[in-house]
């Protein structure tokens, strides 16, 4: 394997994680006007939040991605891989931390709302201190999992002609036929990566646990 | 018959088995009643080998089960086939969650004879319908054991047991978890059996039955039997203190 | 233009995409459910050792992106003298990456079975091999019915992967489609709405399973 691939690989990586870290970002807040309109009272906006967590989970995230990928510049948007890549990564992983939100939610026992609730909370304090709160301690190991999905979604961008660590990968096998080392530098990379995130995740739940919340893990 | 001698267990330090000598002869019933946490459910469980003992023999017809001492002087424990071909001579029945959920009533029986025994599958579904028509469900063959009260399953998992032409019955509180109308129902399966002059050995909390049925009862109080006798005596006549105050409590 | 002309131009790509898509998927779910039930096997009967090793391919497949091992398998494998087509290439990877989770999924039904039954199996003087065979590996496929009809939603969805090393499935030919007529969208939607129906006939197919159980 020629000296500079080691240089690729690693630059992929990061790009890689750039890439999921803006779609992490993205995918949250996203999610967060999501899982509002899961618990909305109007019946049209949850079945709109249904039908959108339906369509995005239900379609391979590589055709969600070339959909884009070759709609938008027919829209006149030329926008390149990257743009485009980002965009579908969030609406993907909107769809997967709305669900872990709605479902940290729903896991929430019935009195911790009713006595929220009793406090008689103007609606954006009750959102910030009590809402909020509680669903992250709720949500975090789900959300770190997803995290983690994120970052290996990225690899299937490498399709669509987004440069990130897989695609690095392969043409580098192209020109060299270093099949094993090349794969095997990329997966270590890739682990490194999603070991890491789970391993940050699990330190975080422990910090929260010390702070008085007796949480499950499942 | 059953002999132990100098049965000890221990779970990590706590010991639960003091040294327990017992005989059982053949065609005998002995009861062991006692506190929870007394020993009688362990001391059950060492029989059959489903817990392992530090000290102490148990023969079967005077051949020694489950551990053999070498030349070396070494004890040591008999290999997993061979401790398997022993314990098809004994049948336990448990508390609760005896049957496979997966499998049907017949299923069940036969899954010891033709798996462990290598019994033919003709032969074995004739003694299982047989030992079913004996325990009374002969009508509930092909249900499954969510389909069935509990005493229901009880009784088939007598049945399942005695599939096993065993030399031993044990039974571990079959009737503690049982609602109270259910318990007569498996009371006569067992008074059924006393004709097939099987050895039982019977833990449970059911004072009145052992009085019935046992031809001795054993209390046992911190690992060891503290009392043994016929029933009459132990539980009219008790010595122990200990004893006294059980049954004190047990009839109040 | 009309749809039975549509259908008549298209309909064939589309079908023959559709084809290979749900015969994949179904090779390669049944051959993860396969090795699931090893890579348990392995985990309860191999002691310490059985059991990390297990551990360490779960943890290997677990944070590595699925498109390597079909990468690695399609082009290693006529490099080491086994010059498999690339369907097999691609479907053995999937096995191999969906069976590290369906053995996390069975390893977790194990728990559900109550102790005293291990106990029952032991008195009744079953050998190991037939404990597992007829009392723990039953059970716990059915008590992972509703998990391993996610995890095959996933595993047919992970099948548009292989268009990457030119497999004819649905994906691949709504490139090939969208190359030839120019038509930026349209096949990618039609294929989307493919994918949808087979991910939703999966869930009913798993769902009525879970009914038709009558144990439970």
């Amino acid at each position: 394997m020629p000296a500079g691939s080691l240089q690729l690989l690693a630059q992929g990586a990061i790009v890689s994680l750039l890439l999921a870290a803006s779609a992490i970002v993205g995918g949250t807040l996203l999610a967060i006007v999501l899982a509002v309109m899961a618990f909305s009272r109007l019946a049209a906006v949850r079945a709109g939040y249904r039908v959108y967590v339906y369509v995005v989970r239900g379609t391979p995230l590589l055709v969600l991605a070339l959909l884009l990928f070759y709609a938008l510049p027919a829209l006149d948007l030329r926008t390149g891989p990257y743009i485009a890549g980002t965009l579908v990564l969030i609406i993907y992983t909107a769809a997967l931390f709305a669900e872990v939100f709605r479902g940290g939610v729903l896991a929430i026992p019935r009195p911790q709302w009713e006595s929220a609730r009793s406090l008689g909370l103007p609606p954006l304090a009750m959102f910030r201190k009590v809402v909020a709160p509680l669903v992250t301690r709720y949500t975090l190991p789900p959300y770190v999992n997803v995290c983690v999905m994120t970052v290996k979604a990225s690899s299937v961008l490498s399709i669509i002609s987004v440069w990130e660590l897989t695609l690095a990968a392969r043409e580098i096998i192209e020109r060299t036929f270093a099949v094993f080392t090349v794969l095997g530098l990329a997966a270590a990379f890739y682990f490194v990566m999603c070991f890491g995130i789970d391993r940050l995740g699990r330190r975080l739940e422990r910090h929260l646990a010390l702070r008085g919340f007796a949480g499950e893990r499942a | 018959m059953i002999e132990i001698r100098g049965l000890q267990k221990a779970f990590g330090a706590v010991g639960v088995l003091r040294g327990i000598d017992l005989d059982i002869a053949d065609g005998e019933v002995v009861a062991l009643i006692g506190r929870s946490g007394c020993g009688k459910t362990t001391l059950l469980r060492c029989i059959n080998f489903l817990e392992t003992y530090e000290a102490g023999e148990i023969r079967l017809d005077g051949q020694p089960l489950w551990y053999r001492t070498g030349a070396d002087g070494v004890r040591r424990r008999m290999g997993d086939a061979e401790a398997r071909r022993m314990r098809q001579q004994m049948g336990i029945v448990f508390q609760q969650y005896n049957l496979f959920p997966h499998m049907t009533v017949l299923d069940n029986v036969v899954l010891g004879p033709r798996f462990s025994q290598g019994v033919s599958a003709l032969e074995a579904e004739a003694l299982g319908r047989r030992l079913l028509a004996r325990v009374g469900l002969e009508g509930k063959m092909s249900a499954y054991p969510a389909q069935l009260s509990g005493g229901q399953q009880q009784r088939v998992a007598i049945a399942r047991a005695l599939a096993m032409r065993p030399k031993v019955l044990l039974l571990d509180e079959i009737t503690s978890a049982l609602d109270p109308e259910l318990v007569g129902e498996v009371e006569d399966v067992i008074r059924s059996l006393l004709s097939d002059r099987i050895m039982l050995v019977l833990v449970t909390h059911a004072v009145g039955f052992a009085r019935e049925i046992a031809h001795r009862i054993a209390y046992i109080a911190d690992g060891a039997i503290a009392e043994l006798g016929k029933p009459a005596e132990v539980l009219d006549r008790p010595k122990d203190p200990g004893l006294k105050e059980f049954l004190r409590r047990v009839r109040s | 233009m009309g749809f039975a002309r549509w259908a008549a131009i298209y309909g064939p790509t589309y079908a023959t995409g559709l084809a290979w898509t749900a015969a994949t998927a179904l090779a390669a779910a049944g051959g993860a459910i396969a090795w699931g039930c090893v890579l348990l096997l392995i985990r309860l009967s191999a002691g310490r050792w059985g059991a990390l090793g297990v551990d360490g391919y779960v943890q290997l497949f677990r944070n590595t992106p699925v498109l390597l091992p079909i990468y690695l398998i399609y082009f290693a494998f006529p490099m080491i003298g086994l010059p498999w087509p690339a369907v097999v290439c691609g479907a053995l990877a999937l096995i191999l990456q969906n069976g590290a989770y369906i053995s996390e999924i069975l390893r977790g039904s194990v728990n559900a079975i109550d102790r005293v039954q291990f106990d029952a199996a032991r008195s009744l003087g079953l050998a190991p091999w037939n404990t597992f065979r007829k009392i723990v590996l039953p059970q716990v496929l059915v008590y992972s019915i509703p998990a391993l009809g996610n995890q095959t939603v996933l595993l047919l969805k992970d099948t548009s992967l292989l268009s990457a090393i030119s497999i004819t499935e649905l994906t691949m030919q709504a490139k090939l489609l969208t190359e030839q007529t120019g038509a930026a969208y349209e096949a990618f939607i039609v294929v989307a709405l493919l994918y949808l129906l087979l991910v939703s006939g999966t869930e009913v197919v798993f769902r009525a399973s879970h009914r038709a159980v009558r144990w439970r």
